[in-house]
């Protein structure tokens, strides 16, 4: 899948390119706003990191630029500011994703992952987690390979857990999942949910944070 | 010098006395020449007058005229060699030489002024003496009859003396309170309008030095947060090349361990830098709204699961929905680095608890770990920057810079809320207290 990296920072650049390629990308390395505008027109890239701090014209008026020709080109901002005003001013103009420097390049790969099934490039639809597994398309959940039968609720409920595994899910979260709004939720509807999935699923799959929520192993 | 007033009071008196002296030794002098003529023209009238009596019979026995022998005034009439007149004070014998004009003699036991004169028309001599004491007293009392007044004034005016200067000062005074009164972090220029033209130079001077001052120090704060900021990128180099190399030679390789742990500290040490800077309570842009503590609370926790669950730590959150008004980055800051702190010093499978819950003061916030606790001892220094307890050497052997606490500091300030530290209920570890005021009390403190 090609890649636009524009990052004026050689040194880092290198780096993410070599690591990218690692991960099976094309990487197209530039490093100032305007070479990025031009090597856009001569071959539109699948995903785009754009830097925000570039020597000659900022990362941001790139973007906005670029939104003209590129509506749908998704675009991951990278910069050394970390203040929400930066990060808001970043979406604002257009960018799908903000991540701020010093950044793991496990994040990074994390977030490319997120834009890369968004375009609809990962064409799996099973969340494996442990031994149970749950297809997104014909909503079975299998535990050790065995079908079992869940409520709806149930089976959004587990896969609000399992979409966002490593991650406490809160209790209000959950109930804004599951039901719509204005709908009458009993205070202790999601304790109930849980407590019947857990009976169907394997000891400890489901971990309670006492006082946050609940969350699946990753 | 003490005072410029007690200075100018006493320095304009003595001038002035001083002065008031000189004046009145120069009057003395002119009252008395001034007297001496007056005086000598009444002796010269009295000759005159003198002249026009008439020769008498001489009786050797009865030349004393009736009068008063303690006049200050005498005379004495020679006819042809002999006395045939003299006042009741006068001795017989003559008062000086028989030479004409004026001259000081003595006799009756007093010092005269005496003129003596041949009268023009006949062999007749005429001698008048007065008393020289009666022209220094005129003199003498003409003087004190101008310098008395003056001598009892001195005191008004140097109270008077006293006021005007006071008042003239005042602006001296008004720029001496403003200045100490001043804040110390409060580098705004001193006023300039109705200053005197003495003041302005020095107004003009503080005013430069303070924006001087101001922008050196503008400089230091912006010096640790700009190089914090730069290091960012280098810091990015770092990791993603790290991760690179740890592909081509093996994950586990202890040297990538050794590496990836020094770029970590270096990482923590440059963001809490940077966080200090920015929630100091002198530079923070406060955005203050209303939230739920308790909420906040368990979006960090949310957020920092992962942390707890690789210590396989216990982590619980008690305590209900938690109203107050505050700054959402700073509480979140806050409980980040509270949370940060117990999971460090909390063995693995240890326990942590956090409480928020509102009471009648506020809210208030624990947080209460099964960690190693710090002696009461350190309680005081651990809000110091770059302090460690037990030095870098620490038990836990847990990386840090030492700056999460000052930082949770600067938070709690910027919310006037207290933090106190003790013992917690588990397993004695720490326990770190943050109160918050109520919305309405922080409010009333703010204005004050």
């Amino acid at each position: 899948m090609p890649i636009l990296l524009v990052e004026d920072d050689h040194d880092l650049a290198s780096g993410l390119q070599q690591a990218l390629q690692m991960k099976g990308f094309a990487v197209n390395h530039v490093a100032t706003g305007n070479a990025a505008l031009a090597a856009i027109e001569a071959e539109a890239p699948e995903i785009m990191i754009l830097d925000i701090g570039l020597p000659d014209i900022s990362g941001l008026t790139v973007l906005k630029r670029l939104r003209a020709g590129h509506p749908e080109l998704p675009v991951l901002l990278l910069t050394a500011r970390t203040s929400i005003d930066d990060k808001v001013a970043g979406l604002d103009s257009g960018a799908d994703d903000y991540l701020a420097k010093p950044f793991e390049m496990e994040e990074l790969l994390a977030r490319l992952r997120v834009l890369q099934r968004r375009l609809g490039s990962i064409k799996s639809s099973y969340i494996n987690i442990d031994t149970i597994s749950l297809d997104t398309i014909t909503q079975e959940v299998r535990v050790e390979g065995n079908s079992i039968e869940l409520s709806r609720r149930e089976y959004m409920l587990l896969k609000a857990l399992m979409e966002n595994a490593g991650r406490v899910q809160t209790r209000e979260a959950l109930e804004t999942k599951l039901y719509a709004w204005g709908e009458e939720v009993s205070s202790n509807a999601i304790e109930v949910h849980i407590h019947n999935l857990r009976k169907k699923l394997i000891p400890n799959f489901i971990k309670t944070i006492r006082g946050v929520g609940y969350v699946v192993g990753q | 010098m003490k005072s410029i007033r007690t200075f100018l009071v006493i320095v304009l008196l003595a001038t002035m006395t001083l002065i008031i002296f000189l004046s009145a030794l120069r009057g003395y002098r002119s009252s008395m020449q001034q007297t001496e003529l007056v005086f000598d023209e009444e002796l010269h009238d009295l000759v005159d007058l003198l002249d026009e009596f008439p020769s008498v019979t001489v009786t050797p026995n009865n030349t004393q005229r009736p009068g008063n022998p303690d006049s200050t005034i005498a005379f004495q009439i020679w006819d042809n060699g002999e006395l045939s007149q003299r006042s009741a004070n006068a001795p017989a014998t003559p008062f000086g030489p028989f030479l004409p004009g004026y001259r000081e003699n003595n006799f009756g036991g007093h010092r005269w002024r005496t003129l003596a004169r041949r009268s023009v028309r006949s062999d007749r001599w005429i001698f008048v003496a007065e008393h020289v004491d009666n022209r220094f007293r005129v003199a003498e009392e003409v003087i004190l009859e101008a310098v008395t007044p003056i001598i009892f004034g001195l005191p008004v005016a140097g109270l008077l003396i006293w006021i005007i200067v006071g008042y003239s000062m005042r602006p001296l005074d008004l720029l001496a309170r403003e200045l100490s009164t001043k804040a110390g972090d409060d580098l705004t220029p001193l006023r300039e309008d109705q200053t005197p033209a003495e003041l302005t130079q020095v107004i003009h001077s503080t005013n430069d030095l303070l924006s001087r001052l101001e922008a050196s120090f503008e400089r230091e704060r912006r010096f640790a947060a700009d190089a914090a900021h730069e290091l960012r990128t280098p810091i990015s180099v770092l990791k993603v090349h790290l991760h690179n190399l740890a592909h081509e030679l093996s994950p586990d390789d202890p040297n990538i361990a050794h590496l990836k742990n020094g770029i970590d500290r270096m990482n923590h040490l440059v963001e809490q830098i940077l966080l200090l800077h920015r929630t100091a309570p002198d530079q923070f842009m406060a955005n203050f709204i209303a939230l739920d503590l308790h909420t906040l609370a368990q979006e960090v926790i949310s957020q920092l699961y992962p942390e707890f669950a690789a210590k396989d730590q216990h982590i619980e959150l008690v305590g209900s929905s938690s109203q107050m008004i505050g700054d959402r980055f700073a509480l979140k800051t806050l409980l980040q680095n509270l949370l940060g702190n117990a999971k460090k010093y909390t063995p693995q499978g240890g326990q942590i608890l956090i409480t928020v819950q509102p009471n009648s003061q506020g809210v208030s916030l624990k947080v209460e770990d099964s960690g190693p606790g710090i002696p009461p001892d350190e309680y005081d220094r651990v809000f110091e920057r770059f302090h460690r307890v037990g030095g870098d050497r620490h038990a836990s052997s847990q990386p840090g810079c030492g700056l999460g606490l000052a930082i949770v500091q600067h938070i709690a300030e910027l919310h006037q809320a207290q933090i106190t530290l003790g013992s917690s209920s588990i397993e004695n570890g720490l326990l770190i207290c943050v109160e918050f005021p109520a919305p309405n009390s922080q409010t009333d403190s703010d204005h004050v």
